[in-house]
């Protein structure tokens, strides 16, 4: 009969507040899910380089070698990035001092830097994934009670208390809590993924980053040793 | 090993996410057209259909009721025939009895009369054969006497010669003396004749002032029965009458009472929803498709009301404000045509008056009036005053 129910209809007849809402929650909508695509490629790139690079560590090669293969470190990522923060650290400090503990320090610090720099990266947008998740069903809920409160006021003018002067305001108003809903829901899925992903990752990392430091333990306890002899 | 392909930008996953919003929108967009016709005409649509189906069942009650009160009225019609027949029975055996009664009386008077007549006739006969006979008495007697003479007078032939004188004067005063004797005879007979007759007139008269007396008081009787029993009859009639009366009465109240519950019941469901009476109006209409005057005017509420539905009155309109709308449909129920015939002389109201008419548009109903109803309703008017809806 007539198409005064169809949803862009209802959107674009819907009141000023109620259509703000609904565009705070479109926009929210296309960066969640631009946040959940990027964070997607780069965890599935982080952990492909992360394999990539522990073969190659523990394939027996040199280690220096090693540095002088990979780029420089603000182009590296990963246990790449944590592996060449700490050798430089420790190729800095070994002309410098013969304490093995005093360099063993420094490596640790500079490793640590470099994975919360490892961290950060990880987790960047996700905090963002999980106040979408959270904060648009409030907004929508907004939307629709602002909504409703128009329609009542409607209804107290017009006098005529049928159920199509009421149903058109309610179903613009319900479509606010439709859209948050629908912002939300992936967002929330998406932030427990990616932040358990990114949690794993960083496990692997420290582990790494364990494993490189005894490496380099080992080295200086064999140097001191020999000086000592 | 270039890692400079690690780091990842935002252009494809703004590229992906914006198309997956536009896609969600197209989905919505083009996927509810599709959906939309049974979704929105479910307003009036449903109405109807409800409309039929209670149609059918308040038509089969409707009928029923109907029914029943022919039933009933055929039964109180058979009772007021049977009583009447009882009645007529009554009287008719009542009126055959008196007439077999009257038959039987007046053929016991006939007979009566008849036996007294006969008995009458029996005695003039009786007295006549007595006369006959006596007067054949006396001829026999004259004969022998007169063979007896002759013998006399053959065996006095001889004597006679000598006694001719003296026996014809002897012969001459026995004959006088006969004659005189047989006049004498005669007279008396015709005394006793004369007293037969006089005492058969007077029995006659007694008998005929008795039955004069006895009709009399047969008539008497007859009409005192008469009376009686018209009397009786017409109290009889009157008691009848007036049983008829009180039983035709009661049965009016009653049916009066009947009807006055279903239009009170029907009042009741009007004033419980509108809808309601509107699809009583217009189940009525299907339900006595020959009361077209019904059906119209069931069709114009209908109409009315669905306009009503449709009618968003502007919030600013003022309360007085009067707006009368010419329709033109077609005889599916589909509109023409609305136009403004006196206006209120607010634009908006009247926009919102032409755009309810619009909105409520198809009246498919209409395909189910009367033809008659129909060509009255391919144009008409409708009155908008936003009391109305209130």
């Amino acid at each position: 009969m007539n198409d005064s129910m169809s949803i862009p209809h209802l959107i674009m007849s819907a009141s000023t507040v109620v259509q703000l809402v609904m565009l705070l929650l479109t926009v929210g909508s296309i960066a969640s899910w631009i946040v959940i695509f990027q964070r997607t490629f780069v965890m599935r790139r982080a952990k492909k380089t992360h394999l990539a690079f522990e073969e190659r560590f523990w394939s027996g090669v040199d280690l220096n070698e090693l540095y002088r293969e990979t780029p420089s470190e603000q182009e590296t990522n990963g246990a790449e990035h944590v592996f060449r923060a700490g050798f430089r650290e420790f190729n800095r400090l070994l002309p410098k001092t013969r304490s093995p503990q005093a360099i063993l320090d420094g490596v640790q610090r500079s490793m640590r830097v470099a994975w919360s720099r490892e961290e950060e990266r990880l987790n960047l947008h996700l905090v963002f994934l999980a106040t979408v998740a959270s904060a648009s069903p409030y907004i929508g809920l907004f939307g629709t009670v602002w909504g409703i409160m128009g329609s009542f006021q409607s209804l107290s003018m017009t006098d005529q208390a049928t159920l199509s002067t009421v149903a058109p305001w309610i179903a613009e108003a319900l479509i606010a809590t439709a859209m948050g809903l629908f912002a939300a829901i992936p967002a929330v899925i998406f932030y427990n993924r990616l932040s358990s992903e990114a949690g794993k990752l960083l496990g692997k990392y420290e582990g790494f980053a364990e494993e490189f430091h005894s490496i380099l333990h080992r080295n200086l306890q064999g140097r001191g040793e020999s000086d000592a002899g | 090993m270039a890692r400079h392909d690690s780091r990842v930008g935002y252009g494809l996953p703004t590229l992906l996410a914006v198309g997956l919003h536009v896609l969600v929108v197209v989905m919505s967009v083009i996927t509810l057209p599709s959906r939309e016709p049974e979704a929105t005409s479910s307003s009036v649509v449903q109405a109807t259909l409800v409309s039929t189906e209670t149609t059918t069942d308040q038509a089969l009650r409707a009928e029923e009721a109907r029914a029943r009160a022919t039933q009933r009225q055929a039964e109180e019609e058979a009772a007021a025939a049977d009583a009447d027949a009882a009645a007529e029975a009554e009287r008719q055996q009542a009126e055959e009895e008196a007439a077999q009664r009257q038959a039987e009386q007046q053929a016991e008077r006939e007979a009566l009369q008849q036996a007294r007549e006969q008995e009458r006739l029996e005695a003039e006969a009786d007295a006549q054969r007595r006369a006959e006979e006596a007067e054949q008495q006396a001829r026999l007697r004259e004969e022998q006497e007169a063979a007896a003479e002759a013998e006399r007078q053959r065996q006095e032939e001889q004597r006679r010669e000598a006694e001719q004188q003296r026996e014809a004067e002897a012969a001459e005063r026995q004959r006088q003396e006969e004659e005189a004797r047989r006049q004498a005879e005669q007279e008396a007979e015709a005394e006793r004749q004369r007293e037969a007759e006089r005492e058969a007139e007077r029995q006659r008269q007694e008998e005929e002032a008795r039955r004069q007396a006895e009709q009399e008081a047969e008539a008497q009787r007859q009409r005192e029965e008469e009376e009686a029993r018209r009397q009786a009859e017409q109290e009889a009639e009157a008691q009848r009458q007036r049983q008829e009366e009180e039983a035709r009465r009661q049965a009016e109240q009653e049916a009066e009472a009947e009807r006055q519950r279903q239009e009170a019941a029907r009042a009741a469901a009007e004033a419980a929803s509108d809808i309601d009476s509107l699809i009583a109006g217009e189940q009525e209409s299907i339900a006595n498709a020959r009361q077209a005057e019904q059906a119209a005017n069931s069709f114009q509420n209908l109409v009315r009301n669905a306009v009503e539905q449709a009618w968003i009155i502007p919030s600013g309109a003022a309360s007085g404000l009067e707006a009368t709308l010419r329709l033109d449909l077609l005889p599916t129920g589909e509109l023409i045509g609305a136009t403004i015939v006196s206006s209120s002389g607010d634009g908006a109201f009247d926009r919102s008056v032409i755009q309810a008419v619009e909105r409520a548009a198809p009246f498919r109903e209409m395909r189910q009036l009367p033809p008659a109803a129909q060509s009255q309703f391919r144009q008409f008017n409708l009155r908008f005053r936003p009391g109305d809806v209130r």
